[in-house]
């Protein structure tokens, strides 16, 4: 197996039973894993569930991981996938949730230099709570993480057309949330 | 698409992701001690997952081995009946006659 990054090592005797390897594997990619993460959970407790959930996969999965690709894509792909799935079941919980229940978008606190950057990122996600989970999913990507249609492609397993097209409606379901264009 | 999305950033919704992009989660509370939080919810997967049909397929091939060993013995140390019939009656009768001495019949 020619694994072409530092995490080669690693990998190879985490899957000859070394737990410490893993570990070091865990520590490593702690951070990108749970910043992603972040952009879907609700709280704390479910963003270390989705973590743990992300970190589990790959263990159980570790052996056919191909080494084409540095192992932190394809952690990144496992960190996508348990995402999409927590929407996914959140959306299935959330089915008899009517938008009123939601809550209301935040006052902005700031005053006089535009909304802070808190107040957006609160008003995206209440926004984007009611986006089916796969537009969440490519808009989150897209726009918060700055990855291009290539990459959303290859991170969600979907082709760059139907990236595009959720990307698109996404954008047109926020608009019309809390407003597109203001002349400006 | 990519080339041209940062053209067109003029709305207020782009307004408001270009802000969200700047404002990143806090996820130290999370990161603290997370390896070995990790690391302990694989432990505990293993010892749930140890069922008895685990072990069974882990047996799987000694059992195999042993009945080919049986079998393979069966084959080759298994007395062959005598060729002659009649003799295979007379030892028959010896037997008989043996057993009815030693009963007193």
């Amino acid at each position: 197996m020619a694994v072409p990054d530092e995490d080669a090592d690693l990998v190879r005797s985490a899957i000859g039973g070394d737990d410490e390897a893993f570990a070091e594997l865990v520590r490593r990619h702690k951070g990108t894993v749970l910043r992603r993460a972040a952009r879907f959970a609700r709280d704390h407790a479910e963003l270390e569930d989705l973590g743990q959930e992300t970190f589990l996969r790959a263990f159980r999965d570790l052996r056919s991981f191909r080494g084409d690709a540095p192992f932190g894509h394809w952690l990144s792909r496992i960190a996508v996938r348990v995402c999409y799935d927590a929407l996914r079941k959140r959306r299935r919980e959330e089915k008899d949730v009517s938008l009123e229940d939601l809550a209301a978008p935040v006052a902005d606190p700031s005053t006089g230099n535009g909304p802070s950057a808190q107040f957006a990122r609160i008003l995206l996600e209440q926004a984007m709570s009611r986006l089916k989970p796969g537009d969440r999913l490519v808009i989150t990507l897209f726009e918060l993480e700055d990855r291009s249609v290539r990459e959303v492609a290859a991170l969600t397993g979907w082709s760059e057309t139907l990236v595009k097209v959720r990307a698109f409606r996404a954008r047109q379901a926020l608009k019309r949330s809390i407003g597109g264009d203001d002349g400006r | 698409m990519d080339d041209k999305r940062h053209d067109r950033r003029n709305g207020k919704l782009d307004r408001y992701f270009a802000l969200a992009r700047r404002s990143t989660p806090d996820i130290s509370g999370v990161e603290r001690g997370f390896e070995t939080r990790v690391m302990a919810r694989i432990r505990e997967s293993r010892e749930v997952r140890e069922p008895w049909y685990d072990w069974a397929w882990r047996l799987a091939p000694v059992f195999l081995a042993l009945t080919l060993l049986l079998a393979g013995w069966s084959v080759l140390y298994s007395p062959a009946p005598p060729a002659d019939p009649v003799a295979m009656l007379d030892s028959g009768s010896q037997e008989v006659a043996l057993l009815d001495n030693l009963t007193g019949e």
